[in-house]
């Protein structure tokens, strides 16, 4: 479809704000969809460190990031 | 230092802070430290900042259009912003809404906001670095003028002073001479005096 040729587009953009724009969009999508991620593991019993390792980072940053959210405090415990 | 704000000037503190959560931003920054400024119902310096030819409602569109609403609300800003780069908002939500539900990609409930710094100030962590600075800058402001308390008036002075910030800029932009709008500030703190 379009996407590839908008990609392209942006891609190379000679405006760096509409470039960076979708950085940054792309970046709090990306906290978004961690969050719910994040979430949906615990709710399902996951612990800290099998999340840290499907995200590929380490599991202080996971837990010290997500750990004081209610929603990813769950029944697991720690 | 806060102990020698006014209380006026605890409530343009407070009224950045609401402005930064009504848009959504990530930090307190100079822009709304001048949101706050421009609030009559706050600030001393909103009439002074009118006859220089600051106009609230266009300052907070320029904020709009430079800085979107967005961190917390991912607004239409962001939707077309991904759609640049080929990525379809509406259909990433709607798929996520699928598996967990409406408001899946809704943020989170803002993490403890009051955590009571200096009784509800919600300070030091949601200040950028500048806004910060504009605080430091209108205690030094009082300090030289050898005020005990620190106003609205040194706050707009300090901005002024800080020079670098977005606000300076839309003031700037306002086509306001910061350094006329320093002389009357101080000219006004006088006639207060």
């Amino acid at each position: 479809m379009s996407q590839a040729t908008d990609l392209a587009a942006a891609a190379g953009s000679t405006d760096p704000r509409v470039g960076l724009r979708a950085v940054v969009a792309l970046r709090r999508l990306l906290e978004r969809l961690e969050v719910v991620q994040v979430d949906n593991a615990r709710r399902q019993g996951w612990s800290w460190q099998e999340i840290a390792d499907a995200l590929e980072v380490s599991r202080q940053g996971v837990h010290k990031k997500h750990a004081g959210r209610a929603s990813a405090r769950t029944q697991g415990g720690a | 230092m806060f102990e020698r704000f006014t209380v006026q000037a605890r409530d343009v503190v407070r009224g950045a802070v609401a402005a930064r959560e009504r848009l959504g931003h990530r930090n307190v920054g100079t822009e709304h430290l001048l949101l706050a400024l421009l609030d009559p119902a706050r600030s001393s310096v909103a009439e002074l900042l009118d006859q220089a030819g600051v106009d609230a409602a266009r300052v907070a569109e320029a904020i709009d259009r430079k800085l979107g609403r967005g961190t917390e609300e991912f607004g239409d800003r962001d939707a077309e912003a991904l759609r640049s780069i080929g990525i379809d908002l509406a259909a990433v939500r709607s798929k996520l809404e699928e598996s967990f539900g409406a408001g899946a990609l809704e943020p989170p409930p803002s993490r403890s906001s009051r955590r009571g710094l200096f009784g509800g100030w919600d300070f030091s962590s949601r200040f950028s670095a500048r806004a910060k600075k504009v605080l430091e800058l209108a205690l030094r402001e009082a300090i030289q003028l050898r005020h005990r308390e620190i106003g609205a008036e040194h706050i707009l002075l300090g901005l002024l002073r800080e020079g670098q910030g977005l606000a300076a800029l839309l003031l700037t932009e306002a086509g306001v001479d910061l350094a006329d709008l320093r002389r009357r500030t101080l000219d006004s703190l006088r006639s207060a005096a």
